[in-house]
């Protein structure tokens, strides 16, 4: 790599690993290394050090060649999750102190009383009562009181916070009051950070714009300082180029765009894989439907593309539903189950199985680490069932203890069972298989597609054990793993766009459709997107601009998002086309329609995409070294211990088709072909399956 | 696949039906229409045997599916003893297993491809309206049947050959307040029952039908062992405990109840005996059978461990004794049940989770807050922000407070014990959008929470009124008279209460039941029922209540009062001064309620 040839840069820091991808003329290339929890950007400099020196360069040759640096970080969400955000003010609407403590009421398991009702996101001991009311028309009932507002400011400065956060009712239709705590704020606490929810989520619902304010404001501090750091040390290192940020709808953004709003980048770890999963299926199988599956350490996150587009969810939650808090903005759907390698199987008293929902997570760990864990986790059950190298796991930086994995098992799970050790070990398997699918499921039916219909693209480092019983059990025709799948987040930041989103409260009914108020708020949208192009230096041509409906039948609760087909209700044909778009998105996302209703509409809103540089081209990724291909004894259904083919990836030649069982090896994943499913390489390397459906299946293809 | 009897196929195939209970109420909390169906949550899906009884379970309000859905599917067998593929059967009457009049539920037989009926659907949702004489849906006033004046289908078919029979909705049609609500709801359950049924004929056709045979029998068995182990190690004993719903129309005295509790831990058996109470009363309070032997379990299955699984299995193990023409038994034709859900059953499952309390340290539970307050009342007018327009609708806008436990303080949006807590809480925004109307407040009510070591939760101050114009508000509340008492020495919840402002500033009391009217310029001011208190106050953690102090919940003065803490001018917890408050408690403070 000793050119000067232009390169793009992609972090993405996990809990365990940082990513890197480099992507070069069109190739991708991944590197890991171990994140360093207390300075992660020092993480950040080790993985790109590692790969200047596996690219024959020099630090700062490297960073000197890249044109853009992507980034996508959990540090603002793991400071909310563990409580570590600036200590935060939050003002209100007098008489609506507990707008964060009620949230939106609901409790997600009646029967459990040992789970505490939830903390407010910010204490009620830091809520302070702005004297103020204005009407759902946006007409002012109670004048802000001036005099009452200073003594806020003198209690806010006595509070000793580092943010605020303002949400007043109906703020979104008549701002002047929020606009007045604003000048109130930067004259009485001139270095404090705010956010203003109308201005951060005009949306309905002061619970959600509440808390979508509050968590914003609560990150300011931090992720000010944290982007600043990063700049400079990048910079210091030799970074010219462009640095940006990964958001939670996964696009890009400017690192600095992102600091000034940083709840944006909240959600950013799963939101790329989609984008990448999107791009794999286009490129190796045409397919424009796809379930994405990232399986870490720890967690199986689930995404979706539908007909093209990562569909999004207004009603995303920090921390666990129900009791974490909602962020209130529009983020890429993700279901989450607490599915991976550290989960613990255990028998219950009544003789049931169970995987999870405790974690061995990586300390201690699951047996097999030899770390102290006692537990039998799923990274034992696959070891037990010859799945994995004990010498060379994780790229060889660990080794196995077969033994205390087959120790463990046998004593949690296969002697209270009354199974042998490898059926019990299978049996964990078979069950952690049948808890991801679950989670698939419940996604794709919430966004009304039919997963035997959808592409299955596995990615994470723990991907390649389960995904293809996953797409047995689903009936998937077809199952994508891509080369850089451990890095699948990563490598999607090099193919996603510079987004924004823009929204505008005007309730609406076409029944009684005020088409000139719409057709402003839309024209207003547009030109916000505009404004975003000209921002950062784009030319507005080049923004696609996608206009959308929230909407439902009067009396819902769950708006639907329509995308419109015009850019202004013109004539009564666009409303009706609107109105038969609404019916049929209702149908196939819940099965029924009402033609006879009139639909509403909640809420309008703008997405501005802007492609950068070659992120639609095709991105193939590097083979790695060819090792020798092998054998090992491991787990075959219907037949027990067998040897089984290992093949190195890159072993694999086009065009070549290997029918399992077969183990397919990587540098950083393992994946498990225990059936008479296919196997062949995909255009962009990727590793293409088509599992085996049926019993009579798999006897044609024995 | 030899025997499901095994511990890790019986794992995978409960989660197979898990998930198609799961997949019907999705569909059915996102594609129904009214406030109480989508808002409320007031709906339920549960898988049957082919004989009746429940297998599985999901996320409901527990009123719903516990000692009702078997009765209703018993029910369907009687009148109905050859299913066909395709059947569909609308059932809302009390007297044949149903919670209330309002609850309509769908029942959808699961007839394999040799048209043998392998499993039955049920999916349950309260409707905006049924047609009674009066518009709200839970009429506490209604002497008999007859004056409630709902549409009774006691198992009525309404889809023959996947097709509606299009008399029978016509019929709704005619005599439900709001039609378009109702079709759309109607669509919203039988769509849901439809998914489920089509789940399990997948299942059925991949699985095989006498596998899943064996596994619903295998799944039965291992949930009545969970519970009988359970039982077995819970302390033996007995309690019975009393309490009195408070003075309704056409019952002045209230209704004055009781509960007798027994844990047998040598037999694995929990006896519950509601016989000694009165007869049905000329009022909508009378529990259906249904709700009788739901509410009686939700307060056995409250009490102990939350992962035994919630079927037939684990209620073989719990015996609850009911009489005929009781009021908290099993009604006789024409008493009406039109608030069967709510107010006699929460307080019958209090009664229960009170006396499993008593019985034990560490299990049972204090009172829930109870009644329907004008906080969650039925509100009514004419809307003239654009043009002049009728509306009608249940707002739920603040929640009575849960009880305190062996493990937590009380949950604060718990609302009532026939819930669970699953119900939504109303956005403000959403509120003043959909009617008239300007919530003025809704905020904790300090020192309102039943004392404890676990603490009730407290109640909630809601004040609203119309935006120019003028509103009714219906509503049937509980708990203004007689309050949520505490358990093993925890003290009771504070009163729920309800007021009219005056123009003028003054507060004048309203009556437990609506309806009323207020007029523009006026509002109500409503308390909801705070929860009752586990354990003695003053054996609280100082911490807890400090923090209890600083966030607002109580006052310095209840710290120091009830629970014995006493606070510097920090904030902090003064620990000598309570040293010596806790030590007058225990010599002086014992017979403090």
């Amino acid at each position: 790599m000793a050119s000067d040839e232009p390169l793009r840069l992609s972090v993405d820091i996990g809990g365990t690993f940082t990513d890197l991808v480099i992507e070069e003329a069109g190739e991708l290339r991944l590197f890991k290394s171990p994140t360093v929890p207390h300075d992660p950007v020092q993480g950040i400099l080790d993985v790109l050090r590692m790969a200047a020196q596996g690219c024959g360069t020099s630090l700062a040759g490297l960073l000197g060649r890249a044109q853009t640096f992507s980034h996508a970080t959990t540090r603002g969400l793991n400071a909310v999750l563990t409580g570590n955000t600036a200590r935060t003010a939050f003002l209100t609407t007098e008489g609506h102190r507990d707008i964060l403590l009620l949230r939106e009421g609901g409790r997600r398991k009646p029967f459990d009383f040992t789970v505490p009702f939830p903390a407010p996101y910010v204490p009620r001991s830091l809520t302070f009562e702005v004297p103020e009311r204005i009407a759902a028309s946006g007409k002012v009932l109670h004048a802000l009181d001036a005099a009452a507002l200073e003594v806020v400011c003198d209690q806010v400065q006595r509070a000793e916070v580092a943010a605020v956060a303002v949400c007043l009712l109906w703020a979104t239709i008549n701002p002047a009051h929020e606009l007045r705590v604003a000048e109130a704020l930067e004259r009485r606490l001139p270095d404090v950070p705010y956010t203003l929810s109308h201005r951060l989520n005009p949306s309905l619902r002061e619970y959600r714009r509440a808390s979508s304010a509050s968590i914003d404001a609560s990150l300011k501090p931090l992720m000010s300082a944290y982007i600043a750091e990063l700049t400079a040390r990048l910079q210091e290192a030799g970074l010219t180029g462009r640095i940006l940020m990964v958001t939670s709808m996964g696009g890009v953004m400017d690192a600095k765009d992102a600091a000034a709003a940083p709840i944006v980048t909240l959600n950013s770890g799963p939101a790329m894989a989609p984008v990448a999963g999107k791009a794999y299926a286009t490129a190796d199988l045409g397919a424009d439907t796809v379930i994405v599956a990232d399986a870490g350490g720890t967690t199986y996150d689930v995404t979706l593309v539908r007909r093209g587009e990562i569909p999004s969810t207004r009603s995303a939650w920090v921390g666990e539903e129900g009791i974490g808090h909602m962020t209130g903005l529009p983020s890429i759907d993700v279901k989450s189950v607490g599915a991976g390698g550290g989960s613990i199987a255990w028998v219950d008293a009544g003789g049931l199985l169970h995987v999870g929902p405790q974690s061995a997570g990586s300390v201690p760990g699951p047996a097999c680490y030899g770390r102290g864990g006692t537990a039998a986790t799923v990274t034992d059950a696959v070891l037990v069932l010859g799945y994995l190298d004990p010498l060379s796991f994780a790229n060889g930086s660990m080794t196995l203890d077969l033994d205390a994995a087959m120790d463990a098992i046998t004593r949690q799970v296969a002697a209270p069972l009354g199974l042998d050790v490898i059926a019990a070990a299978n049996a964990v398997l078979e069950l952690t298989t049948e808890q991801m699918v679950r989670a698939i499921e419940e996604i794709t039916l919430q966004q009304g597609i039919d997963p035997a219909r959808a592409v299955l693209v596995g990615g994470g480092g723990a991907a390649g054990i389960n995904a293809a019983a996953v797409a047995r059990r689903l009936g998937s025709r077809h199952l994508i793993m891509p080369a850089v799948g451990a890095a699948l987040a990563a490598a999607g930041a090099l193919m996603s766009d510079l987004t924004a989103v823009f929204s505008a409260t005007v309730p609406a009914l076409t029944t009684a459709f005020d088409a000139e108020r719409v057709n402003a708020a839309l024209a207003q949208l547009r030109a916000q997107c505009t404004a975003f192009a000209m921002r950062i230096g784009a030319d507005p041509k080049d923004a696609a601009i996608t206009l959308f409906a929230e909407a439902r039948y009067p009396q819902q609760i769950w708006e639907l998002e329509v995308p419109l087909r015009y850019p202004a209700f013109a004539t009564r044909a666009d409303m009706d086309r609107f109105i038969e778009d609404f019916h049929a998105t209702h149908r196939e996302i819940l099965g029924i329609s009402d033609e006879r209703s009139a639909v509403e509409i909640v809420s309008w809103s703008a997405r501005a995409r802007i492609a950068l540089g070659r992120s639609s081209a095709l991105l193939t990724a590097r083979a790695p070294e060819p090792a020798a291909i092998s054998s090992r004894r491991a787990y075959v259904r219907g037949s027990g211990l067998v040897d089984v083919p290992v093949r190195p990836l890159a072993t694999i030649l086009p065009g070549e088709t290997i029918t399992g069982p077969v183990l397919v090896e990587s540098p950083f994943t393992t994946i498990v072909v225990a059936d008479r499913s296919t196997v062949e390489l995909g255009r962009s390397g990727s590793i293409l399956i088509r599992p085996i459906h049926t019993a009579q299946e798999e006897r044609e293809a024995a | 696949m030899t025997s499901h009897r095994d511990g890790a196929q019986l794992a995978v195939i409960s989660h197979r039906f898990e998930a198609i209970v799961r997949r019907m109420s999705n569909t059915l909390a996102r594609s129904g229409r009214s406030g109480v169906l989508n808002t409320a949550r007031d709906f339920s899906c549960c898988i049957l045997t082919a004989e009746g009884s429940v297998l599985m379970t999901g996320q409901s309000p527990p009123i719903h599916v516990m000692g009702g859905p078997d009765l209703q599917a018993q029910a369907m067998r009687q009148f109905y003893p050859s299913v066909k593929a395709g059947d569909a059967f609308l059932h809302n009457s009390p007297y044949h297993g149903n919670t209330h009049a309002a609850d309509h539920s769908i029942l959808v037989p699961v007839v394999d491809s040799h048209g043998r009926h392998r499993f039955t659907v049920l999916a349950k949702a309260h409707q905006a309206d049924c047609g009674n004489s009066v518009p709200t849906t839970y009429m506490a006033s209604a002497r008999d049947i007859y004056e409630e004046g709902a549409l009774i289908f006691p198992v009525v078919q309404v889809q023959q050959d996947y097709t509606d029979r299009e008399d029978i909705l016509r019929m709704c049609e005619m005599r439900i307040r709001v039609p378009e609500q109702w079709r759309g709801d109607y669509l919203a359950v039988i769509g849901s029952a439809r998914i489920g049924e089509r789940a399990l004929l997948q299942l059925g056709e991949e699985i095989g039908w006498d596998s899943l045979d064996e596994f619903a029998a295998a799944w039965l068995d291992y949930s009545e062992a969970r519970m009988a182990a359970t039982i077995r190690a819970l302390p033996a004993g007995g309690a019975i405990t009393s309490t009195c719903h408070d003075p309704f129309p056409h019952v002045p005295e209230g209704v004055s109840i009781q509960a007798s509790v027994t844990v047998r831990p040598e037999d694995g058996i929990i006896e519950v005996d509601l016989c000694d109470n009165p007869d049905c009363v000329p009022s909508g309070l009378n529990l259906s059978e249904a709700s009788s032997r739901t509410a009686a379990l939700i307060g056995i299955f409250n009490s102990i461990d939350p992962t035994i699984p919630h079927n037939q299995g684990s209620f073989r193990r719990v015996r609850v004794h009911l009489r005929e023409n009781c009021v908290v038994g099993i009604p006789r034709h024409p008493a009406s049940c039109s608030v069967a859900t709510t107010n006699l059953a929460n307080r019958v499952g209090n009664l229960v989770q009170r006396a499993m309390a008593e019985i034990g340290e560490g299990i049972g539970m204090a009172e829930v807050g109870s009644g329907m307050s004008p906080a969650e009342a039925v509100v009514s007018g004419i809307d003239r922000r654009a043009g002049k327009q009728a509306f009608v609708n249940q707002i739920f806008t603040g929640t009575n407070g849960g009880a305190g436990g062996p493990a937590t303080d009380g949950w604060l949006t718990m609302d009532d014990l026939g819930s669970g807590g699953t119900l939504l809480l109303d956005s403000v925004e959403i509120d003043e959008l959909k009617q008239p109307i300007i919530i003025h407040k809704r905020q904790i009510a300090p020192d309102s929470e039943g004392a404890g070591r676990h603490r009730g939760a407290p109640g909630i101050d809601v004040e609203y009124g119309p935006h120019e114009g003028e509103l009714e508000a219906i509503y049937a509340n509980d708990g203004s008279v007689n309050p949520m008492m505490g358990a093993r020495g925890g003290h009771a919840g504070a009163r729920s209460a309800q007021f009219k402002r005056e123009r003028s500033g003054t507060l004048v009391g309203l009556d437990i039941c609506g309806p009323v009217r207020i007029a523009d310029g006026e509002r109500i001011v409503a308390r909801t029922s705070g929860g009752g208190g586990y354990g003695a106050p003053e054996t609280r953690d100082r911490e807890a209540v400090a923090d209890d102090v600083r966030e607002g919940w109580i006052s310095i003065a209840r710290a120091i009062d009830i629970y014995r803490v006493a606070i510097d001018a920090t904030g902090a917890v003064d620990h000598v001064a309570t040293d010596v408050l806790r030590a007058q408690a225990t010599t002086s403070g014992k017979n403090q309620l």
